[in-house]
């Protein structure tokens, strides 16, 4: 008799979504899917808005990575009124682009998966979370704390809003950066840099506790895809996308933003509302990728600072080719912390960074545009078109969690098959496969808002959809 | 970074686009209004109360908690003492209530306020949209005067009235 295992839903992640596994008639594991339970539809409703909306319209599609939209959407708009932005503007909104992607990892380390690293993928479920962090460890909870909080206040500081900033527009921002507040974030700096050295430390003492899970969480032979800058060091807002197939070598190179769709496609499958992204000449599921952190250092040759360089240095030696566990995922979420804040300073030294000139200004000079950025959690593709009054009339996104979800998907069959046998599960044995889909740091959630808490329920329901066995936190 | 130290630190939490829910950031605009904050009020509002607010919570001499409540009956102002407590099982790290924001501050930063407060009205709709209910909306004046009113005494170091429960 066939058996179905469910974890519905998923927790500590950014978003609601579940895992089956379905189980042979001997109770082994058969297979596993990530399921992404929520209905989107900005490209639908964005029809027939005015083109220079857009970069509001789509931040509202998450709460965590918000800038991320803001940019790409932005980018494609610049596509469509053919301008390109002042050098200061670039630079203001890569800074933007950094304490994202500082904020929203320090909270998938620190609140979403050092709860499972710090205590233990079997300890005791009701302490395995923040509280249970700072219980464990108050400084490594004080330094988590306070990353997240500088990525905020910056984006605060430049945005005026923590959380769905209206500074980017379309041809740059809307204000220039006031000394004051340059002044500030500068003073916020060490702090943060101690926060992200005393994370790195704790990591890598406890990263070799956790062979087992390295060996299972996701690891397999993929393609991987990040933004690079023609001197292959690493970029989050501008330069262009390069793909690397499972041994390192470059498979496609130089993809801009509008060159997109004729290399990336999209399946669907029918148990999830995500897309499944896959490099075209290959084909899908073949043409399979990663994206995020693993692979961004799996692809750039440097990282551009000299604290993070070492790091890149230090993790380039955990295999030969590309790092192929999703566990790494959190070790390169850290150096890449250290490398935002490193780039930080950097740009806030750029002599031009007062400068008043941040925005340029057109109509709509074409039809069509497309613009791309690395999210914290991997690659992000804004395309739309747009009749001769700039209203859309098609728009298109392919987001990171999609990118990620042919992986995700593989990771959890492969995790389940490691860890559930003869039909049957524990409480730490749920965790590690959620631990799973946790390494990718998912974000699924149209917004961050919720009301009351959602109980976690694994249920094991039988052929004929009898319940065999549940638990339930 | 260093924080600034309240007295008296108005903590609003809810979600402007959800009914009755935007009831928080409404009396924090109102408090921002009332309150200048040469007098040591501050005033933050915000749609989720996260972890990274356990350090200003920490730090104030007293917190004024303010939200909707969907337990209370609709249009019910209640003012209640709040005590740390640390979360229980599932806890949702996104978003914290106000017993367990002062228990991480306290844990983070041993730490706590003299006085911490929880203002709620009972919500009649958090259905999407902009506007109260007709019983948030007659009762918005009670509200506004019973967050002046402990503000007040939060400030002068006497401890707030607080509500008698309605049956």
């Amino acid at each position: 008799m066939s058996q179905t295992i469910t974890i519905d839903p998923v927790t500590r992640l950014e978003g609601h979504g579940k895992i089956t596994i379905m189980l042979d008639a001997k109770g082994q594991v058969e297979d596993a899917h990530f399921h992404v339970t929520q209905v989107r539809g900005f490209e639908k409703f964005s029809e027939g808005r005015p083109f220079y909306e857009m970069p509001s319209l789509m931040a509202r599609i998450c709460g965590i990575c918000p800038v991320s939209h803001l940019i790409a959407s932005a980018k494609a708009c610049e596509a469509i009124m053919s301008v390109r932005i002042p050098h200061t503007a670039a630079q203001l909104r890569r800074m933007l682009n950094l304490a994202q992607m500082v904020q929203s990892h320090a909270l998938s380390f620190f609140y979403l998966s050092s709860p499972d690293l710090l205590l233990g993928m079997e300890s005791d479920p009701v302490a395995r979370n923040i509280f249970g962090v700072v219980a464990a460890k108050p400084e490594l909870g004080r330094a988590g704390i306070a990353l997240r909080r500088f990525g905020q206040h910056i984006i605060e500081l430049l945005g005026d809003k923590r959380i769905h900033p209206g500074w980017v527009v379309p041809g740059g921002v809307t204000e220039p950066l006031a000394p004051a507040k340059r002044d500030e974030i500068l003073a916020m700096l060490p702090e943060a840099y101690a926060g992200i050295a005393m994370a790195l430390e704790a990591y890598k003492q406890i990263a070799d506790t956790f062979k087992p899970e390295i060996e299972v969480f996701a690891n397999f032979p993929s393609n991987y895809m990040s933004l690079i800058n023609d001197d292959e060091s690493i970029e989050f807002t501008d330069g262009a996308l390069r793909l690397i197939d499972p041994k390192g070598n470059t498979i496609e190179d130089g993809i801009t933003a509008s060159k997109y769709t004729e290399v990336i496609g999209e399946a669907v499958e029918n148990y999830s509302y995500t897309k499944f992204a896959y490099y075209k000449p290959l084909g899908y599921p073949e043409g399979s990728y990663r994206v995020g952190p693993l692979a961004r250092l799996n692809i750039v040759k440097s990282m551009g600072t000299p604290k993070a360089e070492v790091e890149l240095a230090a993790f380039k030696q955990l295999a030969k080719g590309p790092v192929e566990s999703s566990f790494y995922y959190h070790h390169a979420r850290l150096i890449e912390i250290l490398y935002g804040i490193e780039k930080i300073e950097q740009i806030l030294t750029d002599p031009l960074i007062l400068d008043k000139q941040v925005r340029a200004t057109a109509g709509v000079n074409r039809l069509e545009g497309a613009g791309q950025a690395e999210a914290p959690r991997g690659t992000l593709n804004h395309h739309y078109k747009v009749d001769e009054n700039g209203l859309i009339t098609w728009a298109n996104l392919v987001i990171a969690t999609g990118q990620n979800n042919n992986a995700m998907n593989k990771g959890v069959l492969q995790a389940a098959r490691a860890y559930v046998k003869n039909g049957k599960f524990t409480e730490g044995v749920l965790n590690r496969v959620e631990a799973v889909v946790r390494t990718f740091d998912p974000c699924l959630s149209c917004s961050t808002h919720a009301f009351g808490k959602m109980p976690l329920a694994l249920t094991l329901v039988n052929a004929d959809g009898e319940l065999v066995d549940q638990v339930i936190r | 970074m260093s924080l600034p130290r309240a007295r008296c630190l108005i903590l609003a939490c809810g979600n402007t686009l959800r009914g009755d829910d935007s009831l928080g950031p409404w009396l924090a605009q109102w408090a921002e209004r009332r309150f200048q904050p040469e007098s040591g009020v501050r005033v933050l509002a915000r749609q989720q109360w996260a972890p990274e607010l356990a350090e200003e919570v920490a730090r104030a001499q007293s917190v004024l908690f303010i939200d909707c409540s969907i337990d209370s009956p609709p249009g019910s102002v209640r003012l209640l003492p709040v005590e740390p407590a640390v979360a229980q099982e599932g806890l949702a790290t996104h978003h914290l209530g106000a017993p367990e924001l002062l228990a991480l501050g306290r844990e983070l930063y041993n730490s706590l306020p003299c006085n911490a407060f929880l203002l709620t009205v009972g919500a009649g709709s958090t259905a999407l949209g902009e506007d109260f209910s007709a019983a948030v909306t007659a009762a918005l004046p009670e509200a506004c005067d019973r967050l002046e009113a402990t503000v007040s005494r939060l400030l002068s170091g006497q401890e707030p009235q607080e509500q008698p429960q309605h049956p």
